[in-house]
C-alpha cells in the first residue's frame, strides 16, 4: 500500500537516526519498507527467490544512500519504488521471460466457495495475468492499481511523462480485461 | 488468439476492481527468516556512531544554580546571604526598641546644622512631627 506524506516523514527521521547508528530506527525502518518492496517485487516477477534477492538489494541500496539522504529531495518511498521496479526489469531482461504466455485457467466454480478462497484465487489469476503484460504496462498496473499511487507519483517512480503512464496504465487495463474474460464465471464475477 | 476468447466481451471496470482488491487483500506475505535476515544485513550496513569518552551531561535547572551557588560557597553560604539580607529589611520597616536606642543616641542633636556641620549661623531645626 503507498504510504502517506506523515509517513514519509518519519521514515525520512528513521533513516536519519539509522545513519547515527540506532539499531531500533534499523528494525523499525525494516520491519516498515521490506514488506511493501517485496510484494512490488514479487507482483513484478512472480517468483519468490528472484523478489528476496531484489528485495535485499533494493534495502542494500537505501542504506548505502542512508548517510547522504537528503530529505528534502525525495520521499523515501517513492526512491525504493524506483529502484525496486529499475532492479525487476533488470531480472526480467536478464532471465529473457517472455511475455504473453497463456494464462493458466482457473479451476471452474465449485458451489458453495468460501469467500477467503475465492478472494485467493483472484489474486492468483490477477497476479498470472499481469505476468503476461510487457514489462513497463505491467509495472504501470502493479503502481496505480495494487499500490495504489497517483499517476504523478508513477511518472516519478518510472521517469516517465504523467500522459505515457496514462497511457500505459489504459492499455494494461484493456489488456487484463480480455485475458480474464474467460475465468469470469469460475471467479465469481457474473453478472449480477 | 483461439476462438473461445471471441466469445468473452472483456471485464469492465467494476469487474477488474474487484480483482485488484483481492490483489490488495492479498498481499504476498515475506518468511519470518527472511525478514530477520533483512534486519542482519541492516545491523551490518549501519555506520558505526563512535563512542565519546565523556558525553556531555544535559543539566537541570536546578543543577545548574547549584552550579553559580557553588561560586559563593554553595548554598548554605547562600542560605545565610539571603537570611542576612531578609533581617535586614525586617529590622529597616520594623526596627526593635534597641535598635532606635542606639540610634537616637548616636544621632541626637538639637538642630539640623550641628548634624550638617556647619555652625549656628544656619537656623535649621528638626521639626516636630
Amino acid at each position: 500500500m503507498a504510504l502517506g506524506i506523515s509517513q514519509n516523514q518519519r521514515d525520512a527521521e528513521l533513516l536519519a537516526r539509522f545513519s547515527k547508528g540506532d539499531r531500533a530506527a534499523a528494525l523499525a525502518l525494516t520491519s516498515r519498507l521490506a514488506p511493501v518492496v517485496f510484494a512490488q517485487a514479487f507482483r513484478m516477477l512472480g517468483d519468490r527467490a528472484e523478489a528476496e534477492d531484489v528485495t535485499q538489494e533494493s534495502l542494500l541500496r537505501l542504506w548505502k544512500a542512508a548517510p547522504g539522504w537528503d530529505a528534502t529531495r525525495a520521499k523515501i518511498t517513492t526512491w525504493l519504488y524506483r529502484v525496486t521496479s529499475n532492479l525487476c526489469i533488470d531480472c526480467l531482461r536478464k532471465s529473457n521471460r517472455n511475455s504473453g504466455d497463456e494464462v493458466p485457467e482457473v479451476a471452474d466454480e465449485t458451489p458453495g466457495i468460501d469467500l477467503k478462497l475465492q478472494a485467493t484465487a483472484r489474486a492468483q489469476a490477477l497476479q498470472h495475468a499481469l505476468q503476461t503484460l510487457p514489462d513497463r504496462q505491467r509495472q504501470a498496473m502493479i503502481l496505480r492499481h495494487i499500490e495504489d499511487l497517483s499517476n504523478p507519483e508513477i511518472s516519478d517512480i518510472m521517469e516517465i511523462s504523467v500522459e505515457a503512464v496514462e497511457s500505459l496504465v489504459s492499455r494494461g487495463k484493456r489488456a487484463l480485461a480480455s485475458t480474464l474474460a474467460p475465468q469470469k464465471k469460475a471467479l465469481g464475477l457474473e453478472d449480477d | 488468439m483461439t476462438d473461445k476468447d471471441f466469445n468473452y466481451p472483456p471485464l469492465d471496470e467494476r469487474k477488474l476492481g474487484l480483482l485488484f482488491n483481492a490483489a490488495q487483500q492479498e498481499a504476498p506475505e515475506m518468511g519470518a527468516e527472511f525478514l530477520t535476515r533483512l534486519q542482519s544485513q541492516a545491523f551490518e550496513a549501519m555506520p558505526q556512531e563512535p563512542k565519546m569518552a565523556f558525553a556531555p551531561e544535559k543539566l537541570s535547572l536546578f543543577e545548574r544554580i547549584s552550579d553559580v551557588f557553588a561560586q559563593f560557597g554553595g548554598w548554605p553560604a547562600v542560605a545565610c546571604l539571603a537570611t542576612a539580607g531578609i533581617l535586614g529589611v525586617v529590622i529597616g520597616i520594623s526596627p526593635p526598641d534597641v535598635v532606635l536606642d542606639v540610634t537616637t543616641a548616636y544621632f541626637q542633636t538639637e538642630s539640623l546644622s550641628e548634624l550638617a556641620g556647619l555652625g549656628d549661623e544656619t537656623e535649621i531645626y528638626w521639626e516636630d512631627t
